[in-house]
């Protein structure tokens, strides 16, 4: 992507409940840098129920051939669910991205790895639909990565199939919070 | 970190890196191991799909549902994967290039009709994407339990098979073609031996734009007339069988003739099977398929093949940067088995997804002097890099494997 990743290998996890679009948001942010030359890997993990099971998204990005598909160390952690979030913080080592109306409780040590993005609340507010939610959370994660939000929205309108406008003010509305944009 | 930037040599030994080369026009895709096994079949002129629906292969036959009526193929969704993969051989006579999918629970329910298409020479693609057992097991957890079912995928004995497995989205790809060509060639099944993993993920894949142009493809030819088994013979390339085109050909499950009559001499007993053996093992140097790390200078060689040679690969790498010569070998063949990749003696540790221990067994086989080869099976879940790093670390230091939670060392 334009500014990153830098390093050799990049490693995102998100996870939450099913129906939240996490593998969705995965597929974007992987299709986007496999657009700018990148080598990407994304194992899914999930319980036999469509909706309401646990979901994980495990991805790798890196400039060569990615051999361990496997996030052991995250550099980023996306939590929409409070068991996801329990689960999966020791794979974190870097900022922790969570949805506040989901994960009501957050560790106390480490504060400033962790940021609030209320994707669920403002998906339901400008939307009246949560199923937003996942795009206000990708437009986050693309302005606290340093991405390249066109690239981001150029791939999130090959992956989804409708809904292109909200779908587009809503990955904008997260690209904008004051939570994720540089003081 | 990558062997670059270690400096240790990489070898892949396969004919897919020169089909890359030839075919640079295309798309890249973000797309998952099922998408890839699809794509590659229908490259190869796979026309014919039949089967029933198993996680996780399931995402075969839907691809297959869509794919096929687009390219003028058919897809028969069966009542059972016994039905399934008699279908294929059907259609395989009929002319056309046929491929199944399952999973374990599947694969196991297949091996009649598995050993109709070996002893009728019928080729066929086999797709079985591992999962965790035993029997059910757990469908969204990987495993690598059928690496002997694969091998004796039929009852009876007096057959080799080929078995290969991928180890990424864009290899699954290249070797489902690589696995079609095979078939043709030799004139038998062919199974792909994936897993949960490979299945299930989704890597960047490069598809190539015009399938047609693909010189590589081995096209399907047509045995017009007698004799229609070459008993006695390990002869490749021998036109497949073909009923339909103003011709009929005998199949049985019987010892046959080389018109397929139903015999009981020992001499057409002796004919038959030298045919099925040796039409493979006389020709296993066109068969391996394999890559290696860091060989050359190793005191120790982590072993592994499919999904869980990524994981063991880094730990490979991982090992060298701790300052252990580690080297690494994954098999792409599984059967024939490359008997002469282990020929070496060193320490071989032997990562795979069971914990009976099934590809250990072969490579203790194999390797000079058994009693060197440590076993590190896990279950359900990919070995972690630190975990193989620590395994390796443990041979080349103190001779074994240290003790890790949920790593199994024994094998009796």
């Amino acid at each position: 992507m334009s500014d990153a990743p830098t390093k050799a290998r990049t490693e995102i996890l998100i996870s939450g409940f099913g129906g939240q679009g996490v593998i969705r948001m995965g597929q974007i942010l992987g299709l986007a840098a496999i657009k700018q030359g990148h080598r990407v890997t994304m194992l899914k993990s999930h319980g036999t129920e469509t909706r309401g099971g646990y979901v994980r998204a495990q991805l790798v990005i890196s400039p060569e051939y990615v051999d361990s598909p496997v996030v052991e160390n995250a550099d980023v952690f996306v939590a929409f669910s409070a068991p996801a979030y329990k689960k999966f913080f020791d794979f974190c080592r870097g900022k922790i991205l969570y949805d506040p109306e989901m994960v009501e409780a957050i560790r106390p040590d480490a504060p400033e790895r962790h940021v609030a993005v209320p994707a669920t609340a403002l998906a339901k507010e400008r939307f009246n639909n949560v199923l937003f939610a996942n795009m206000v959370m990708l437009g986050a994660l693309t302005r606290l990565g340093g991405l390249d939000v066109e690239a981001m929205k150029k791939a999130m309108l090959e992956v989804i199939p409708r809904f292109h406008e909200q779908n587009l003010a809503a990955l904008e509305l997260g690209y904008t919070l004051p939570a994720v944009v540089p003081a | 970190m990558s062997t670059l930037e270690i400096g240790v040599k990489e070898t892949l030994v396969a004919p897919w890196p020169e089909w890359a080369r030839r075919a640079t026009r295309g798309r890249r895709l973000l797309e998952a191991g099922t998408y890839a096994l699809t794509e590659g079949a229908i490259a190869a002129g796979c026309r014919v799909f039949a089967g029933y629906p198993i996680t996780p292969a399931t995402d075969i036959a839907e691809y297959m549902s869509k794919r096929l009526p687009q390219v003028g193929g058919y897809y028969v969704q069966c009542e059972d994967e016994l039905a399934g993969m008699h279908a294929c051989a059907g259609a395989s006579l009929g002319g056309l290039k046929a491929m199944t999918a399952t999973s374990g629970p599947g694969f196991t329910l297949m091996h009649d009709a598995y050993g109709w298409a070996i002893t009728n020479e019928i080729p066929l693609v086999v797709v079985d994407a591992m999962r965790v057992g035993p029997i059910s097991g757990i469908t969204g957890a990987p495993g690598q339990g059928e690496f002997y079912i694969a091998r004796y995928a039929s009852h009876g004995g007096n057959f080799e098979t080929i078995v290969l497995s991928p180890s990424s989205v864009q290899e699954a790809f290249w070797l489902t073609i690589d696995a079609f060509n095979l078939a043709e060639r030799f004139r038998t099944p062919v199974t792909i031996l994936t897993d949960q993993v490979i299945s299930d993920m989704w890597e960047d894949l490069f598809v190539p734009e015009d399938y047609d142009a693909l010189d590589f493809v081995v096209p399907r030819r047509h045995n017009l007339m007698m004799p229609f088994y070459p008993v006695g013979s390990a002869d490749l390339d021998v036109p497949p069988n073909v009923i339909g085109h103003g011709t009929g050909v005998c199949v049985s499950a019987y010892t046959h003739t080389e018109e397929g009559y139903d015999i009981e001499e020992m001499e057409a007993q002796w004919a038959q099977t030298y045919r099925l053996i040796n039409k493979i093992r006389h020709h296993r140097d066109q068969l391996t398929r394999y890559e290696t790390v860091g060989v050359e200078d190793a005191e120790v060689i982590a072993v592994a093949y499919g999904a869980n040679a990524r994981t063991v690969k880094t730990g490979v790498l991982e090992a060298r940067r701790r300052g252990v010569r580690a080297g690494f070998v994954r098999l792409i063949t599984l059967w024939p088995f490359p008997d002469e990749l282990f020929a070496r003696d060193l320490p071989y540790v032997v990562c795979e997804l069971n914990y009976d221990g099934q590809l250990v067994r072969e490579v203790m086989r194999s390797a000079p002097d058994g009693r060197t080869v440590r076993f590190m099976g896990k279950s359900a879940e990919l070995h972690t890099v630190a975990e193989v790093a620590a395994g390796l670390e443990g041979v080349a230091r103190n001779g074994r494997v240290p003790e890790l939670p949920y790593i199994w060392t024994e094998v009796r």
